[in-house]
């Protein structure tokens, strides 16, 4: 990723209300150059909302939109993408391609559709098509016309398991050529794929920035803490400590712990076992993920400008 | 997961110009032929119609014990039975099928598909526009051709000359309608609202054409036009005036869909 290179895409103060807290309401969204941006949020935070605006789909009430590529370079994949029902999916392909000006040849629309696991369904109706499929040639219709930025929008969200793994491997490989900006809620899948990452909640950007800062910044210390003997008072001991924000027994002599700090985790875990007896098999820290920050950020009352 | 590599090239995407979609959009949906077999059909009915329409009322009424007399059709009332099918039903289908290519926003994915791509609503309404109205009056000129032959066999001889004049009002009023059908497109999402909308103001426009003096300047009079050219109660320069505003309107409806569905978001 150029760090030093002007942003892809930024927004400026962008507004579109659909009441006090629905919508967008003053997006700063900056997304840089040849990064996979994820845009995460609860139902109803405004993600539609803020690709429909950057799509051009929607008018802002306020706010001016910058990007640093022609309109022609920017594609958008809808969360239920459609197609003419009576049209190939090389005709589909094709089409998407002369739209934005660059017809293809046949040899372009088969490594499409071959590159989409369609090769096999070129020539079928995409009446016929499934969910996956119909998913799948979104995406070789979005790269026909070899664009700059990509706009999805729960890319992966209807699929089943092999197909999500399917289209987070495409979208993992456009991020080669071209910027790629999704929103989903599907946690996980953005940990796969990016390196950028937007949090909005209720129409406001609560964090964004690279996902690594934000795993480190909101992710709350735990750790799993194994013990023979004296459990139960481990559990009440820890529970009674300030620093400390949640414990569950696990079972098999397992504790989850929860601490506010990891300094204050590291040094007194092993302390307060040692204090009621037990002793301590294996403290094994959790690993980081999205899901644990993203629901400690949009859990807080107080955000963080 | 990796998909094997491209194998064969497919078969039909050797281009995929707009020509070519709105071809297979009348195509491969059968609209082209329901069009032409549904004006085919009014225009093999008409003169038929005309023809033993005395003897069915004949019948009819001796069974109800008295005897009306309805005069021997003429030439013109072949032309004026097909006239008055697809005055009513032929417009409705019309409407119904212009409406299923204009209402580019009835399905929000499709519609996002075009419309991220082509960033002017002009470069999908007017070639779908363009493209319905030489399918409607492809089915229209079946028809009167249809119309026109079975009356000369059956009844006698039409002016031919009248004919051709009254075929081109009907064009013209053809793509009158499928414009306001654009214009409905741009008001309402859904294609049966679309239909609705169009078709209650053709409706409404007709009405309005019934006024006396103001009638006779509306698209309205196109309608019945190959009727009383035939039947000699018109004359070829009276439609002058009805077809250039109906030219007129049809270019303002146009340009005003095109405005509407720039406007309107998804």
């Amino acid at each position: 990723m150029t760090t030093d290179a002007p942003p892809v895409l930024a927004t400026h103060g962008l507004v579109r209300a659909y009441g006090p807290a629905a919508g967008v309401l003053g997006v700063d969204l900056v997304v840089p150059r040849d990064c996979v941006y994820g845009l995460v949020g609860p139902n109803g935070a405004g993600k539609t909302t803020l690709l429909g605006l950057l799509a051009g789909l929607r008018r802002p009430d306020a706010g001016t939109i910058d990007l640093g590529v022609g309109r022609e370079r920017l594609v958008v994949v809808p969360d239920v993408p459609e197609f003419e029902r009576w049209l190939t999916a090389a005709e589909v392909v094709a089409l998407a391609g002369t739209l934005v000006g660059a017809p293809p040849s046949r040899a372009r629309v088969a490594a499409e559709l071959a590159r989409v696991g369609l090769a096999e369904a070129a020539d079928r109706r995409v009446g016929g098509f499934s969910r996956g499929m119909t998913q799948r040639l979104a995406l070789a219709a979005a790269n026909v016309g070899d664009p700059e930025l990509v706009l999805l929008d729960e890319p992966s969200s209807a699929l089943d398991p092999a197909g999500r793994a399917a289209v987070l491997d495409l979208i993992a490989s456009w991020a080669q050529r071209a910027t790629v900006l999704l929103s989903s809620h599907i946690l996980s899948d953005v940990q796969r794929v990016a390196d950028q990452v937007g949090v909005l909640r209720a129409g406001r950007l609560v964090y964004q920035g690279p996902l690594q800062t934000l795993l480190d910044r909101y992710l709350r210390p735990s750790w799993r803490l194994r013990v023979r003997g004296a459990v139960a008072p481990l559990r009440e001991a820890l529970a009674a400590k300030a620093w400390v924000e949640g414990v569950d027994d696990l079972g098999g002599g397992t504790l989850l712990v929860r601490t506010h700090s990891l300094d204050e985790g590291e040094r007194g875990l092993v302390a307060v076992a040692a204090s009621v007896g037990a002793a301590v098999v294996a403290m094994v820290p959790e690993e980081a993920d999205l899901e644990s920050a993203f629901l400690t950020l949009t859990d807080d009352e107080q955000v963080p400008a | 997961m990796r998909f094997p590599a491209a194998g064969a090239e497919p078969r039909g995407a050797a281009s995929m110009s707009i020509a070519r979609l709105e071809w297979l959009r009348l195509w491969r949906t059968n609209r082209l032929a329901v069009l032409m077999l549904l004006f085919g059909l009014f225009g093999l009915l008409g003169p038929i119609t005309a023809v033993y329409l005395p003897e069915i009322i004949g019948l009819a009424s001796a069974q109800e014990g008295f005897e009306l007399t309805v005069p021997e059709p003429t030439p013109p009332d072949g032309i004026a039975q097909y006239i008055g099918n697809v005055g009513q039903l032929g417009l409705v289908a019309v409407a119904a099928i212009a409406a299923m290519a204009l209402a580019v926003d009835a399905r929000p994915g499709l519609a996002a598909f075009y419309r991220t791509r082509q960033r002017s609503a002009a470069s999908w309404v007017l070639p779908r526009w363009l493209a319905t109205t030489l399918a409607a009056v492809l089915g229209w000129t079946v028809g009167l051709a249809a119309a026109t032959y079975e009356t000369v066999v059956l009844i006698g001889e039409l002016p031919l000359d009248r004919v051709l004049v009254g075929w081109t009002c009907w064009a013209v009023y053809l793509a009158f309608a499928v414009a306001v059908v654009a214009l409905a497109a741009g008001l309402v999402r859904s294609t049966v609202g679309v239909t609705a909308a169009a078709v209650v103001g053709l409706l409404a426009i007709g009405a309005v054409g019934a006024i006396p003096q103001l009638g006779d300047w509306l698209p309205s009079t196109l309608v019945g036009a190959p009727t009383g050219l035939v039947q000699g109660g018109l004359d070829p320069a009276d439609l002058l005036q009805p077809a250039l505003v109906t030219v007129a309107l049809t270019v303002a409806a146009l340009a005003l869909a095109v405005v509407l569905a720039q406007r309107r978001e998804l």
